[in-house]
């Protein structure tokens, strides 16, 4: 079986999985015919079953599972027809006609009834049956590694067997595994039962499961370990192989035998650690409580102090000292410098720097354009903006004030207009004494 | 007893004692579960005895196989338990009597706890016990929420002294310290009189109502 990726969509499958309404129902003794049928087919070779043979195995499996069934044929008519409607059995007829009255299981019905068969006991014997064949088969791959030439060779003889035979061995190992699991889940509920009904009495019924599970997965804990280091190491062989000769299908198919026996042998482990820590467990139980209270009193008196504790109330004391006194390690520092930085000069010497052109002289435009008339500061301020650049024009016009205000006197009048000097800029208005004439000039 | 450590010197200079000492101090109770460090106290009991008797307290060993420090001066504090953890206590106490537990290995859920409790104790009494300053408990929402978080509260303190473990978020094992909790109605005799015992020996305190060391 190629193992290739799948183009189907999930999404669709189940959809159409609704859609029909697919379901199954199977009452025990529905699986109970089934696996008999298996079982028949096993023992006396049959790839299909007739009519009368159908109906003969179910009035066996009626017998056992429900007796007195009156109307045995219409019954077991019934569930035929109901296990061929859940396509768990078919009719066949060996030269691909439908013939009335032979049947076979299908496909479905074999897994179902296997699982339910097939998880059965984990022993030393079985395991070691499993490994055995495992490592077989294992050494048959190897040396069509050694052999394989192509890729064909490859893919018989090597990723074939490891796919389906080997891959089948290891699902039996996982199968009973999962029996041996279930087993073990059954024994922890049957003594927690055993204690409860029986108390003192099934002490030492509870030791004798004890020790047989211990002694069951210690078994199967060694031979895990023993068999799986030679597993791996036949597997790892052939990954070499695989990997010189550049069978990639082949290393990942050797890969993933490989993980699925590290994690066989995991289970050993832990199934031992988790079996150790619950028998430590009942051991206590028996120890600490049934066998110091035989009568089983001690619960019901408790429950009594329980309910009574509210009218007298009492607590355990325990020790609480949280804040232990740890010294500090002292070290030898001699006395911490103060504080401080170091000291710079703030002043820093005056260098003198030749001045650079200053501008038109702002004082001597003022001065012109007072004496030639102007009479408030807009005018002055218009007269000296005439004559300097426009990059400077702003500057001057915010000097022009200061100027005027020191070289005329300014009469103040209780709101001074406001008047453009330039399309921009509006200046706040002063009127001004007219400016006299210096003698001798 | 043999012990493999012939001084008090050896058992100090031991790498496991100041996490055992600090341990024993803090109110933790030492059980088998606890492997390596009850097998210290274990091998140094002869030795640590004397010593913990020197800052008045005992270090006191029960046949259930756990230790833990007992203060019986005053150079050592302690604390009792609060009246939730008390009634915590008994209950997981209770559970770890009960032979139904002894399928999961001890473990019990949160929900087990609170079942069995509030089963034992009527609800409005139980909040009153964890809540002993609030007078109504007329809001049964109100009533729930205390008791969840008065539980909780105890279940996390009661880890930190030893009696349980964490497994998850709703799981708990149960330890041997509990039978602790036991104690007063371990013997025949009239229950009364083994808790007068107890209290004249230090081991127990009777609580007024409301009281209960925060630790």
């Amino acid at each position: 079986m190629q193992n290739g990726p799948s183009s189907r969509d999930p999404h669709v499958l189940l959809s159409g999985l609704n859609r029909g309404r697919v379901s199954l129902e199977l009452g025990t003794l529905d699986l109970c015919f089934l696996a008999a049928l298996h079982l028949r087919a096993e023992r006396d070779g049959l790839a299909s079953f007739d009519e009368e043979l159908v109906l003969d195995v179910f009035e066996q499996v009626c017998a056992l599972v429900e007796p007195g069934v009156e109307t045995m044929r219409k019954r077991a008519t019934h569930t035929i027809q109901r296990l061929r409607t859940q396509r768990l059995l078919a009719r066949v007829d060996a030269t691909g006609i439908v013939a009335a009255g032979e049947y076979s299981l299908t496909a479905l019905a074999t897994v179902i009834v296997r699982s339910f068969l097939e998880d059965e006991e984990l022993t030393r014997e079985s395991l070691t049956l499993l490994t055995g064949a495992m490592l077989s088969s294992l050494g048959q791959a190897r040396a069509a590694a050694e052999r394989a030439r192509g890729e064909e060779d490859w893919r018989a003889g090597v990723v074939a067997p490891l796919r389906v035979t080997v891959a089948d061995l290891v699902s039996g190992i996982e199968r009973r595994q999962r029996g041996l699991d279930q087993q073990q889940e059954e024994l922890r509920k049957e003594i927690g039962q055993l204690l409860q009904t029986d108390w003192f009495g099934a002490v030492e019924r509870c030791q004798a499961l004890l020790d047989a599970m211990t002694g069951t997965l210690k078994e199967l804990n060694e031979v895990l370990l023993r068999d799986s280091n030679q597993i791996q190491a036949v597997l790892l062989e052939i990954q070499q192989l695989a990997a010189a000769a550049g069978a990639a299908e082949a290393e990942r198919a050797a890969q993933r035998v490989s993980e699925q026996v590290d994690r066989a042998a995991a289970w050993g482990a832990s199934r031992q650690e988790a079996w150790s820590g619950f028998y430590q467990h009942v051991h206590r139980f028996v120890r600490d409580v049934v066998r110091l209270d035989p009568d089983r009193a001690l619960s019901q008196r408790l429950q009594e102090q329980i309910r009574a504790w509210r009218a007298r109330p009492f607590a355990l004391i325990a020790a609480s000292e949280h804040r232990i006194r740890l010294l500090r390690p002292s070290s030898a520092r001699g006395v911490r410098p103060p504080v401080a930085r170091p000291r710079a000069e703030r002043e820093r010497q005056v260098s003198v720097v030749a001045a650079g052109e200053r501008g038109p002289d702002l004082e001597a435009l003022v001065d012109d354009a007072l004496r030639a008339g102007a009479k408030n500061l807009a005018g002055v301020t218009r007269r000296v903006v005439a004559r300097v650049d426009d990059a400077s024009s702003y500057r001057a016009i915010g000097r022009v004030a200061g100027i005027v205000g020191g070289l005329a006197g300014v009469r103040r009048s209780r709101e001074r207009p406001w008047v453009a000097v330039t399309d921009a800029v509006e200046i706040e208005d002063w009127s001004m004494d007219p400016v006299e004439e210096p003698p001798g000039e | 007893m043999s012990s493999r450590f012939t001084t008090l010197e050896e058992v100090v200079r031991d790498a496991r004692f100041p996490d055992v000492d600090l341990a024993l101090r803090r109110g933790r109770h030492i059980d088998r579960d606890d492997g390596d460090r009850y097998a210290f106290v274990t091998d140094a009991q002869e030795h640590l005895e004397p010593l913990y008797r020197r800052y008045g307290c005992e270090l006191v060993t029960q046949s259930q196989g756990y230790f833990y420090l007992l203060p019986t001066g005053d150079q050592l504090s302690r604390r009792h338990l609060t009246a939730g953890e008390m009634l915590v206590g008994q209950v997981l106490a209770l559970l770890y009597l009960d032979p139904t537990t002894v399928a999961s290995g001890g473990i019990v859920s949160r929900a087990l706890v609170l079942d069995r409790l509030t089963g034992l104790v009527p609800e409005r009494d139980l909040a009153s016990a964890l809540e002993p300053k609030r007078r109504r408990f007329d809001d049964e929402r109100v009533v729930h929420e205390i008791i969840r978080k008065g539980v909780g509260q105890a279940l996390r303190r009661l880890m930190r002294l030893g009696f349980i473990e964490p497994v998850d978020s709703d799981h708990v094992r149960l330890r041997a310290p509990l039978l602790r909790f036991a104690e007063p109605v371990r013997g025949l005799r009239d229950a009364g009189e083994a808790l007068e015992r107890l209290i004249a020996r230090g081991e127990i305190a009777e609580l007024v109502t409301g009281e209960g060391s925060e630790p």
